[in-house]
């Protein structure tokens, strides 16, 4: 498809204008954000231009590519491949299918989830993602599933799986689940600091245990 | 208006963007990497996995062949296992971890140029059966996606960064290595192409 040249001539027509999207992401410092916010007291096309700004933070949030851990082929370069480990226990694997589900199916999912895992937090997704999965395979060192709110922020992710020691090792599935590595030892501690943070909806083990 | 009272708009479109998020202790990473500089596969293993959904994403973004993706991110993994004890510290850990996925990136491109674009992805909207609104909504967010297509990598880096990852223009000109400046006028030209994309479904978007 051809491009259209990007039109140069056009320029903001203050400073400010061009800080919009970072102030619209809370990443300008205090003197940047003074300037944008006495800007933005006298100009209307620019407070419309930040709730537009917001919309597309949120729309680039809400999709994000399938995740899928290379660690084993990365280890492969650096080491000799070892063993496969064992195969997890049959629940493990029919979770997975369910939350791996194409989204024409997210919904009877969610629902059918909410049994298994019973967690009622699940019931709240009210909209599926778009972009249509396969039924993806259970990743090996898989050991507890996680669910985000709508519209938390990367680095909060981040923040919350590091203050629980968690690592993510496949999704994001249909449902918006993440299915996290924890240290099998230290998993029961990992999922109630999960639990307690703001940012997630929904923190479970998925072998079937309580945690 | 005052600082403490960020509520400036009567139509309560503005309201005090989220300051920066907290990230993980820049001590813990740091603590992380000495390790990885020492030869420690478990801990290259945990920063592995910090990483790979982030660089995942940024890579996406940047290259349109999939069979790169993985390639970039592991020659960009392999360089931090290899290259650890060298990081200073003058950035974050982040930063550099980025910039060396940004210039892994455009040499792959230089070697595999993107494929051109099906000519018939414009207008295709899911079969999937979803309401009104949702089908809606995903014909905006497909026209926004269309656009993002559009325009260049360098473009598509900023746009990434700043609206996905949360970063400041001051660290993603350190990651593309380019005058704070170009950061701002890449993203205000970016900016402006994708709300023209959108165009007349403007107004639904607000």
């Amino acid at each position: 498809m051809p491009v259209d040249p990007i039109p140069s001539a056009m320029s903001a027509h203050d400073p400010a204008e061009e800080l919009l999207p970072w102030y619209a992401t809370g990443q300008l410092d205090e003197f940047d954000r003074a300037r944008v916010e006495k800007h933005l007291y006298s100009c209307e096309a620019c407070r419309a231009q930040v709730a537009f700004e917001r919309r597309l933070m949120s729309e680039f949030r809400s999709t994000s590519p399938q995740v899928e851990s290379g660690w084993a082929r990365l280890k492969a370069r650096i080491d000799p491949p070892r063993a496969a480990p064992a195969a997890k226990p049959p629940i493990f694997a029919e979770l997975w299918a369910i939350l791996s589900r194409p989204a024409v199916a997210t919904l009877a999912a969610a629902q059918l989830a909410l049994i298994v895992v019973g967690g009622g937090a699940l019931y709240s997704l009210t909209r599926p993602d778009y972009h249509v999965l396969g039924s993806a395979p259970v990743p090996a060192d898989a050991n507890a599933i996680v669910m985000f709110q709508p519209e938390t922020k990367e680095a909060d992710v981040q923040a919350a799986l590091n203050a629980a020691g968690a690592s993510i090792v496949g999704g994001p599935t249909d449902a918006g689940a993440y299915v996290l590595h924890v240290d099998p030892a230290k998993r029961s501690a990992a999922l109630r600091r999960l639990q307690a943070d703001s940012a997630i909806r929904l923190a479970q083990p998925i072998d079937g245990t309580v945690p | 208006m005052s600082g403490e009272s960020p509520e400036v708009s009567r139509s309560g479109i503005l309201r005090r963007p989220r300051t920066e998020a907290a990230r993980p202790p820049a001590s813990d990473e740091r603590e992380l990497l000495a390790r990885v500089a020492a030869g420690d596969l478990q801990a290259f293993e945990r920063l592995y996995r910090l990483y790979q959904p982030r660089l995942s994403r940024f890579l996406t973004t940047l290259l349109r062949r999939p069979q790169l993706i993985e390639e970039v991110l592991d020659d960009t993994m392999m360089v931090v296992w290899q290259t650890a004890d060298r990081f200073r510290g003058s950035s974050k850990l982040s930063t550099w971890i980025f910039a060396i996925a940004y210039r892994k990136a455009h040499k792959a491109r230089l070697r595999w140029p993107d494929p051109v674009e099906d000519p018939e992805q414009d207008g295709r909207i899911s079969e999937d059966p979803a309401p009104d609104d949702e089908l809606h909504h995903q014909k905006l967010h497909d026209s926004l996606m269309r656009a993002m297509d559009q325009l260049s990598a360098d473009h598509r880096a900023v746009v990434d960064l700043t609206y996905f990852h949360g970063l400041g223009y001051r660290e993603i000109a350190e990651i593309v290595d380019c005058p704070v400046d170009t950061v701002k006028t890449r993203m205000f030209h970016a900016r402006r192409r994708l709300k023209q994309a959108i165009g007349g479904s403007l107004a639904d978007w607000l």
